[in-house]
């Protein structure tokens, strides 16, 4: 199943930057293993119903289910709450992933 | 008055009292203690209906799941401090009113209140439950008045804390055990369970754990030093304190406790043995201070412990003598603590070394403080004489072994000796020792006197007269001995005996010591102990932190990445194995036919591009737009999934979370610093493991099924329950509006977190500029002829204003038409795509756009409107939701039709959720987008 690809695919990209040591990236990584699991919540109502459920004008034949994507709709904007308190935390401190080494031409990093 | 209704209105006084001292600043003690006073006279019908030998019980189900009951019960006992807890606190709130320096003083009323409540609450409870809840309820009250007191309360309210809260998980576990066996939360039902009869064990063991509760609250040893440590809080505090509350909630307990307990051996032993060594050693260290404050702290031990240890004896006459000095104890402890705040008001301290003679300056509290040291020295014809008379023929007539009740007598005798020599301590210390006052000192206002004049004077009256009182004392006892055979009757003179000797001998060893006072002072105020409790305490205290960090150290990391990288392997495995396991048991059904759609690959190309460029990136800008390239890619992939809500929301978060992470990288370097190759190659490794085991797990569970029932009863039902076309918006903020609920005090949580964090950090590492040392921030400015300076060109690109006045201009127009949106997605929400959700974020674009348009980072609001926004939201959300009870049930939605237009109650909770949206997105633009000058 190609959507499941997808899942893979983010998770696969959300761990790497969560490993990382910026908080940028970690923030980065959050969002996209956000992406992920809300794709993994949505596609739980099958996605072979792909009919959008307004009852006013839809096929309930063909409509997908509307559980999860209320679910969905609530997480995303959970997730730009949490973003934004990890953007918080990354912007206090002078830098967010380097160490100021003395000028001795050792690595920036460590 | 029923209980219920004096709990309520009790209940409702610290509510009142907000208002109250807003009018009336520190002389809201009046109407508070009028209140008092009226509600202890409404009691007085029930009251003598109990001394007649009634018993008021009241009771309401609780939690019946539980076999919980809410049981209230007045019997003597209860009469007894209930009368202590109002009548001492009127007075106490009367004193107050002048005792404060002028100030509204809310905190102090509302926790003295809450603590009257408490206190009230727990001496009429039968429910084992609420007595707890009670107890840890004083425990509370005491903490916060004393850590109101300021620096020097702040450690002294811990270990009070500490103390008492032993005291109380004491109680909860023999609370709980009493509960699981004799199979009731009524205290007066488990008293009469025959468990106690049956199993000495268990009788035994619950004995300690009440005795341990009861030594807490009442400052017995070994949990006596808090008691003297609560002193730093306010006079009326203590006075409350001492008297009538907290300390005699202890004793209540051990009184309530009793009538299971007096004859268990190591609850006499315990009490009695504890009880009388507390008395002698507190006396001593009471004879040692020098701080007249102290010195009654200590002497309150000492006394708690005389009536501790008279309890403990366990007779019927015993429990008449104890029940008689708390009474005593209530009224001159409450009274002379009030004379030392007036003694410290006046003459500006309290201490004995400094204070000079001040009987002829303050005549009157001289007067007063004379007669209630000599009813705690037990001098007649005073209260204190007739129930220390009392004590001494109860220790004298203790069951066992004959010797016992002479050696309790001599004990208790010693403790009165040393009780005479420190309350002749206070009188010749405070009035009669010392020079004469070098600068005059004037009585205190009569408003002042008055109220600590009373308790002390009354017992004189009350000496002769307590005889009246008897039938409520013996109803009293009955509540705490099970059989009576004691008609309580008290004389002031019942002839020659023993006990009279006895006072004799301690008032004539008294008297002979007190005129060397001069000479012995030296060896009295040596200390007795090298160490003292509080640094016992405050040892165990940083030994344990030491072992606890040294306990965490095993498994604490500082770098995140390795606690995330267990968990997120263990997760990988999980799947992995799982799905393996499905595939090999063959629970794997087909897939269901249209699962997989062309259009998918689309969006997978997309993706996995945007994934493989952004953890590849270096740049922090090029990140940021890969992001968002994921971020539209789900847009159109969740588009295609049929959920138009969800696809809008995820697309303007998307817009959203772009703009936000720009305010951020604004003040970060240029570029990432990416780490050594092994660690990534590590990283690289777990992760590529974890996509492929989601993969795996998706594509072993998802679309093989037909949609849900739950999905069909929704599609099917939801647009005839609710009368909504939109099925996503119904589920939201009706048929499972407590999600949504829940969703919104998340988001609130975060903001207020935003606000948390940044408060507790210091200003200069706050929202730092950029580091102009660093090669890696410093921009190479782009090569481009812009023009002379001065020319539209020069002007566009270098000058703030000008380069941001298109914006500006486009404002006027573009941020009405956004509001305007805003508000038809939020009024259609209910049936079309929209709702408060996207409508919040519509709204928080406009808001976006007005901080990019302004010249100079600015915030968008004042600081209170994100904060207001939340808050609101939440309780007009709440606000809704108890709304909803008028239709049965929390959030339950309401139909009305106004004007042929159907309205829904879920309206008005869309409109919290749009608020606490957009306060959040306006938190998230003042807090990141502002630079510092503009914040502060």
């Amino acid at each position: 199943m190609i959507l499941a690809l997808t899942i893979g695919v983010l998770v696969a990209g959300g761990t790497y930057l969560l490993l990382q040591r910026s908080l940028v990236r970690i923030a980065f990584g959050v969002g996209v293993l956000s992406h992920a699991v809300n794709l993994f919540l949505l596609t739980s109502g099958v996605p072979a119903y792909r009919g959008e459920p307004l009852a006013n004008r839809m096929d309930p034949a063909t409509a997908a289910d509307p559980l999860p994507q209320a679910f969905v709709l609530t997480a995303i904007v959970i997730t730009l709450a949490v973003t934004v308190i990890l953007l918080a935390l990354a912007v206090v401190g002078r830098n967010d992933d380097t160490m100021r080494m003395p000028e001795s031409g050792e690595e920036r990093d460590r | 008055m029923s209980l219920p209704i004096l709990l309520g209105l009790l209940a409702l006084v610290p509510l009142l009292s907000v208002p109250l001292t807003g009018f009336l600043g520190r002389a809201a003690g009046w109407p508070i203690g009028v209140i008092f006073l009226g509600l202890a006279g409404a009691m007085v019908p029930s009251a003598i209906r109990v001394a007649n030998g009634d018993v008021i019980t009241w009771h309401a189900a609780w939690v019946p799941e539980l076999g919980l009951d809410l049981a209230l019960r007045l019997d003597g006992l209860s009469v007894i401090f209930i009368a202590l807890a109002l009548v001492i606190g009127a007075l106490v709130f009367f004193y107050s009113t002048t005792y404060f320096t002028k100030g509204n003083q809310r905190g102090f009323y509302v926790i003295m209140t809450g603590f009257t409540f408490a206190m009230v609450a727990l001496t009429v409870s039968d429910s084992l439950v609420l007595m707890f809840l009670t107890w840890e309820l004083t425990s509370l009250a005491s903490f916060l008045l004393i850590a109101r007191s300021g620096h020097a309360g702040e450690a002294a309210s811990m270990r009070t804390m500490l103390l008492t809260f032993i005291g109380g998980l004491a109680l909860l576990a023999a609370v709980a055990l009493i509960m699981a066996r004799t199979g009731t939360s009524t205290f007066s039902q488990a008293v009469a369970s025959p468990v106690w009869g049956s199993d000495p064990a268990f009788t035994g063991l619950i004995a300690v754990l009440v005795a341990a509760a009861g030594f807490s609250k009442a400052a017995q040893f070994p949990f006596h030093l808090w008691l003297p440590d609560a002193m730093a809080a306010a006079t009326p505090v203590s006075a409350y304190l001492h008297a009538a509350a907290v300390v005699k909630a202890g004793i209540y307990l051990l009184f309530r406790f009793s009538i299971i307990f007096h004859s268990t051996l190591i609850w006499n032993v315990l009490l009695v043995g504890l009880g009388l060594f507390t008395s002698v050693l507190a006396a001593w260290f009471a004879m040692q201070q020098v701080d007249l404050k102290k010195l009654m702290a200590y002497s309150t031990v000492s006394q708690l412990g005389l009536i501790t240890a008279t309890i403990g004896v366990g007779t019927s006459f015993a429990i008449a003598a104890a029940l008689l000095h708390t009474i005593a104890h209530a009224c001159f402890k409450s009274g002379l603590f009030m004379v030392v705040g007036l003694i410290d008001h006046q003459a500006g301290t309290r201490m004995i070394d400094r204070l000079p003679a001040l009987r002829r300056a303050m005549p009157v509290t001289f007067t007063v403080a004379l007669v209630g040291t000599a009813s705690m020295a037990g001098v007649p014809p005073l209260l204190g004489f007739i129930s220390k008379e009392n004590i001494f023929g109860a220790l004298l007539d203790a069951p066992g072994p004959t010797v016992a009740g002479p050696i309790l007598l001599a004990v208790a005798g010693l403790g009165a000796v040393l009780t005479f020599l420190y309350c002749g301590k206070i009188v010749t210390g405070a009035f009669l020792d010392g020079p004469e006052p070098s600068r005059p000192v004037t009585e205190a206002r009569w408003v002042t006197i008055l109220p600590a004049a009373t308790p002390i004077l009354v017992g004189i009256p009350l000496a002769f007269t307590i005889n009246q009182f008897a039938p409520i004392i013996e109803q009293a006892v009955v509540a705490s001995h099970a059989v009576t055979s004691h008609t309580a009757a008290f004389h002031l003179w019942h002839g020659v005996n023993l006990e009279l000797i006895v006072t004799m001998l301690v008032f004539v060893g008294g008297g002979l010591l007190l005129p060397r006072r001069a000479s012995l002072r030296h060896l009295v105020e040596r200390p007795l102990f090298t160490l003292d409790g509080a640094g016992v305490l405050g040892a165990i205290t940083r030994w344990l932190e030491r072992v606890g960090v040294r306990a965490a150290g095993l498994v604490r990391a500082d770098n995140p990445a390795r606690h995330v990288a267990a968990i997120i392997v263990t997760l990988t495995a999980v799947l992995a194995v799982g799905s393996v396991l499905l595939w090999t048991g063959g629970h794997v059904p087909p897939l269901t036919p249209g699962v997989n759609q062309v259009v998918d690959v689309g969006v997978l190309v997309i993706v996995t591009g945007s994934v493989v460029a952004l953890v590849r990136a270096e740049s922090r800008i090029g990140a940021t737009v890969l992001l968002g390239g994921v971020g539209v890619a789900m847009t159109v992939q969740i588009f295609l999934l049929g959920a138009a809500d969800v696809g809008l929301t995820q697309l303007l978060v998307e817009i959203l979370t772009v703009l936000v992470i720009m305010l951020v990288l604004r003040k970060l370097p240029q570029e990432f610093t990416i780490k050594k190759r092994p660690q990534q190659l590590r990283n690289a490794v777990i992760a590529i493991g974890a996509g492929l085991a989601s993969a795996l797990a998706a594509w072993t569970v998802i679309g093989r099924r037909e949609r849900s029932e739950v999905a069909q009863w929704y599609l099917s039902q939801a647009p005839q329950v609710t009368g909504g076309d939109n099925i996503v918006n119904v589920i939201l903020v009706e048929l499972r509006a407590l999600d949504t609920f829940g969703e919104l005090a998340v988001l609130g949580m975060a903001g207020i977190a935003i606000l948390g964090i940044l408060a507790t950090i210091p200003r200069a590492l706050l929202d730092p500029d950029p580091d102009p040392d660093s090669a890696a921030t410093h921009v190479a400015r782009p090569k481009i002829e812009i023009g002379e300076e001065g020319s539209p060109s020069h002007r566009a690109l270098e000058d703030v204003e000008a380069n941001t006045e298109p914006l500006r201009l486009l404002q006027t127009v573009l941020v009405p038409i956004l509001v305007v949106i805003s508000a038809v997605l939020f009024w259609r929400g209910h049936n079309e795509p929209g709702g408060g959700f996207i409508a919040a974020l519509v709204a928080a674009c406009a808001v976006a756009y007005v901080y990019l348009a302004k010249a100079h980072d600015r915030p968008v609001s004042r600081p209170s409107t994100p904060v207001a926004l939340i808050v609101g939201g939440i309780i007009v959300a709440l606000g809704t939701g108890l709304l909803g009870y008028l239709g049965g049930t929390f959030l339950e939605p309401l139909h009305v039709t106004i004007l042929g237009t159907k309205f829904a109650s879920s309206m008005v909770f869309d409109v919290g959720v749009y608020a606490a949206v957009l306060g959040l997105v306006i938190l998230a633009f003042n807090v990141l987008g502002a630079d510092r000058e503009a914040k502060r």
